[in-house]
């Protein structure tokens, strides 16, 4: 028997038919102290959810199927280290990772001290590198750090880098992940051979696409340099769970970083695959990340489920996929420097939830993770906001702005401060006007103006529901603390759903296909049994 | 002429020193560290070839007082000199304002400092408003006078100038400066009459040309190597050209110092902050921070990148010869780079070692000894930093003794290469000597 026919599953189908799921927003903010109810703050990240088509009685038989669910103790288990990622056999210990070796038991109290040594030896590259003496072949210091990895091995590091990007570093970073080589050889015509040091990030070190643009690295290292053991130990840093392939591809062992096949990839920001984020903001950032990871870990194992954070913004999300039926969810980042966390969002819960599976093996019976994607708000809102306010599709959001900005000195009120001060003002007040518009729709329209919307092409529906994150700032902490919350709400999900959100065997299949593809394009008799397009793609590119 | 001179560092002191010398009433008035007791008893913040002497016979002959209160200094001076480090601005502010507030009459502020371009100006209105504000009536001058002297042979400098700058509009406070520099300009007029901001742009674009041909000589030798070139042969065709001369022609590990280097960064800050264009300046300072690791790169390349373990000898610290000073010194950059890799330093300079102690913040120690040879005992090379005399024809069959590996790097060009490969050296110079 599946969730579906549990009877918390039952009494929110009633509660939705009863009414609840056909009150509009606008509807339910009659009453007054609504945005006090449904909102929550911990540290510097503040949640309101009130804008969802949720009353007090659907949060608690929401809370009633998460108990049902024995979500508590699937907490613990995620938290303690147990193996919650059963068809890989394994634990997922990301929250062990960002510890400090305080406040964990079990499996994920046993690793602190490799964690740590690990993180010891990290601070020391770190360090070294951003003091400006990591050493190229000629001598010369290393200014660029080009990490190659990806997925996990290039996403966090990528969107984190960015994000931090007010941060000033002595070291300027760079990132390939694309097989075709593209970014590659653009990258490499603008770097220097004596300056320039290349991470290989790569939980299995097999990565096709990481060793690829490896080589290609290698190849234009060895144009200056020619003593191979020079090139290795001065140009090269490894990062793998692997480090006997690491020292095989000729990684020394100075070089190598290890990781352990108890961290996912889309959830390895926080080990060393971390350390581009260490040299862009130093280990103590590094750290503060961590920490700031850490309070919502220690927020999601100790609040209460009514007032935990990453619990309640999943099952809303349960509520509005399963109930509502809203397959699609769009990720609006109010600040340009968040450009990356869409893509960042759409791995973690997509490779996470994108699954048809129950843990047992059967197929399940309701919708799983919806569509997700997003975009840097104020460039959403000249793309597909249009679908957001008229289309067909009812459209979860999350809205995602900081407070303050940091670049910018706030007491000043004259020349660039001031208009960075306006600007800010103005996002945020963008960011407030869409999530209000989505709500209420016509409702929002002044009365004063109404006359001008009288037009069946100026109406809007509202009633798309949203999730407004405010974070005190951008900075290692809030960024750790707003990972964190979307890595465990995804677990949430999960945990209601019956599936396991730690394996991926969805991307398996195209990797091993790609490799008998690419024999057939080395040798075309190999596609004879392929289909008709296939072959015909084939042929366009066998020269 | 009764002179106050404000700042008793360098400049403050040959200053004060020269102008007690040719008969004025000196009194002199430190703005940083220097204590007055401790100028009274000869004890000077600096070690600069014949100053302590000239400061004490100045004192004995009665010519030169040194006192701390500020208003003292306004109230003995028919000409109040600032002759003070460049980031001492703020103490330069806080004189002018005391000026302000308790001069009795005419003022004439000669500023030998190098502060930013416009403060001479910018002084000189403050001065004014304060006069104004107190209903004073009396004549306010701020001229610029930026001095041309160099560590090691400050004094010769100043007595024997190639030209004095003085930028002002004002011909009676230019009248009076001249007849106070006077004895220094007698041979021809010297005399370089200006505006004020003429005047202090003079003397950042006499740093930023030198500093730009030291690294372009620099640029110049490190390519020379790599075309198997000596560049001494080469700075002998390039200085006999009338139009190049031989001046700041020698190829080196960088240039240092707390005034030379300073300037040039301080105009490129200048620069940069008001959005104007310093490319090349910046190129200049940044090809200059690399040149001074030049030797750590050679020693780096001939040790196959392992130098744990490795014991590197230093002679030299201080930036240049004849002075304690090692602030913006090569030897810092250099020896960081040496421990950092894990190699042991034993370090010798005959004045600098105090100094270098004081800006050695990194957490390695090394090795100060006090003797040249005893810094060779058991090294794998002699890195040489700056061009003592002592350093130039030294016991070369000792040195063989005392070393493990018969290896020079010369950041100074101070031997003949077949000289010392005859000895049985390694031998790497600034372009020069063996290629790495």
């Amino acid at each position: 028997m599946g969730v579906e026919s549990s009877s918390a599953w039952r009494a929110l189908k009633q509660h939705c038919q009863q009414g609840a799921g056909e009150v509009h927003l606008k509807t339910l903010f009659d009453q007054k102290n609504r945005a006090e109810v449904f909102s929550v703050e911990l540290d510097d990240l503040f949640l309101d959810y009130s804008k969802n088509r949720v009353t007090e009685e659907t949060l608690k038989l929401l809370i009633d199927l998460a108990e049902q669910q024995a979500l508590p103790s699937w907490i613990q288990r995620l938290l303690d280290g147990e193996q919650v990622n059963d068809t890989e056999e394994r634990p997922a210990m990301h929250a062990a990772l960002r510890a400090g070796g305080q406040g964990v038991k079990g499996e994920a109290l046993s690793v602190q001290k490799d964690i740590e040594l690990e993180f010891e030896k990290m601070a020391g590259m770190v360090s070294k590198i951003r003091a400006g003496q990591w050493r190229g072949f000629s001598g010369k210091p290393i200014t660029d750090v080009v990490n190659i990895g990806v997925g996990g091995s290039d996403l966090g590091p990528l969107m984190m880098t960015h994000a931090l990007q007010n941060i000033k570093s002595p070291i300027d970073l760079h990132f390939i992940s694309s097989i075709d080589g593209t970014q590659t050889s653009n990258l490499l015509k603008k770097l220097n051979q004596e300056t320039t040091l290349f991470v290989l990030a790569s939980k299995s070190f097999t990565t096709i696409d990481t060793l690829s643009n490896a080589e290609t690295a290698k190849d234009w290292l060895e144009e200056k340099i020619e003593d191979p053991q020079t090139l290795l130990s001065q140009h090269f840093v490894g990062v793998s769970t692997k480090p006997e392939m690491m020292t095989q591809w000729g990684i020394p062992h100075d070089n190598q970083l290890v990781f352990w096949d108890w961290v996912g990839g889309r959830y390895s920001l926080w080990s060393t695959i971390g350390l581009p984020i260490a040299l862009k903001v130093g280990m103590d950032g590094f750290r503060e990340m961590l920490q700031g990871a850490n309070i919502m870990d220690s927020h999601f194992g100790h609040a209460p489920l009514d007032q935990n954070i990453p619990v309640l913004m999943g099952l809303i999300d349960v509520w509005n996929i399963n109930f509502l039926d809203i397959q699609a969810k769009a990720i609006l980042p109010y600040d340009a420097r968040l450009k990356y966390l869409p893509s960042y969002f759409e791995q973690l819960v997509m490779e996470s939830n994108g699954k048809s599976v129950n843990r047992e093996g059967e197929a399940v019976t309701y919708k799983t993770c919806p569509i997700l994607w997003g975009e840097v708000g104020p460039n959403a809102q000249h793309a597909f906001y249009q679908l957001l306010h008229q289309g067909t599709q009812a459209v979860m959001c999350d809205f995602i702005a900081p407070v303050e900005r940091d670049d910018f000195d706030r007491s000043r009120t004259f020349g660039t401060d001031e208009s960075l001060h306006y600007q800010h003002e103005l996002a945020m007040a963008n960011c407030f006007a869409q999530s209000r518009v989505l709500m209420l729709g016509d409702a929002a329209i002044p009365e004063s103006i109404k006359q001008q919307f009288d037009s069946p092409f100026k109406h809007y529906p509202g009633n798309q529901p949203s999730n407004t994150i405010l974070l005190k700032t951008i900075s290692p902490k809030t960024l750790g603390m707003l990972v964190a919350l979307y890595e465990h709400k995804t677990f949430v999900e999960s945990v209601i759903w019956e599936i396991n959100p730690f394996d991926q065997w969805g991307v398996e299949l195209g990797k091993l296909i790609a490799k008998e593809t690419h024999a057939a394009i080395k040798d075309e008799s190999r596609a004879d049994s392929f289909d008709s397009s296939t072959q015909n793609l084939i042929k366009r590119i066998v020269k | 002429m009764k002179v106050s001179v404000y700042g008793c560092e360098l400049s403050g002191l040959v200053t004060a020193g020269a102008l007690a010398q040719t008969g004025n009433e000196i009194v002199a008035l430190p703005i940083g560290i220097a204590k007055v007791e401790d100028l009274r008893q000869g004890i000077l913040p600096r070690n600069e070839p014949g100053l302590e002497a000239l400061v004490t016979l100045q004192m004995q002959e009665g010519r030169l007082h040194f006192e701390d209160d500020w208003k003292a200094g306004v109230a003995h001076g028919e000409v109040l000199i600032l002759s003070m480090p460049s980031w001492r601005l703020e103490r330069a502010e806080e004189i002018i304002k005391v000026i302000g507030e308790c001069a009795k009459g005419d003022v004439l502020v000669v500023n030998q400092s190098s502060f930013p371009i416009g403060t001479a100006d910018r002084f000189e209105a403050q001065l004014k408003l304060a006069f104004a504000e107190r209903g004073l009536v009396a004549n306010v001058s701020v001229v610029a006078m930026p001095e041309f002297i160099s560590e090691g042979s400050a004094i010769n400098d100043f007595v024997k100038p190639d030209r004095i700058v003085l930028g002002s509009h004002d011909l009676k406070a230019i009248k009076l400066v001249k007849d106070l520099m006077r004895p220094y300009n007698r041979v021809t007029d010297q005399v370089k009459v200006m505006s004020t901001r003429a005047a202090e742009y003079t003397k950042y674009a006499v740093n930023a040309l030198l500093a730009t041909r030291i690294s372009l000589v620099n640029e110049l030798a490190n390519n020379a190597e790599h075309f198997d070139i000596d560049m001494e042969e080469v700075r002998q065709g390039l200085g006999s050209d009338h139009r190049i001369g031989f001046n700041y022609l020698y190829p080196g590990c960088g240039f240092g110092g707390p005034s030379f280097a300073a300037d040039v960064k301080n105009l490129v800050g200048t620069l940069q902050s008001k959005g104007y264009d310093a490319d090349l300046l910046k190129a200049v300072l940044s090809n200059n921070e690399s040149q001074k690791e030049v030797l750590f790169r050679k020693a780096w390349r001939f040790f196959n990148t392992d130098l744990k373990n490795k014991t590197i000898a230093v002679w030299g610290l201080s930036f240049k010869p004849n002075t304690s000073t090692v602030e913006n010194a090569p030897s810092i950059n250099t020896i960081r780079a040496f421990v950092e890799q894990g190699a042991e330093v034993r370090a010798y300079d005959p004045q600098a070692m105090n100094d270098f102690s004081e800006h050695w913040t990194n957490p390695h120690s090394i090795n100060m000894v006090g003797d040249m040879y005893e810094a060779l005992e058991g090294a794998d090379a002699l890195v040489i930093l700056t061009e003592w005399k002592a350093f130039w024809n030294p016991d070369f069959k000792r040195m063989k003794k005392q070393m493990d590996n018969l290896v020079i790097f010369d950041g100074r060009n101070i031997y003949d290469p077949d000289v010392v490969m005859e000895q049985g050296f390694r031998y790497f110079g600034v372009g020069r000597g063996e290629v790495i």
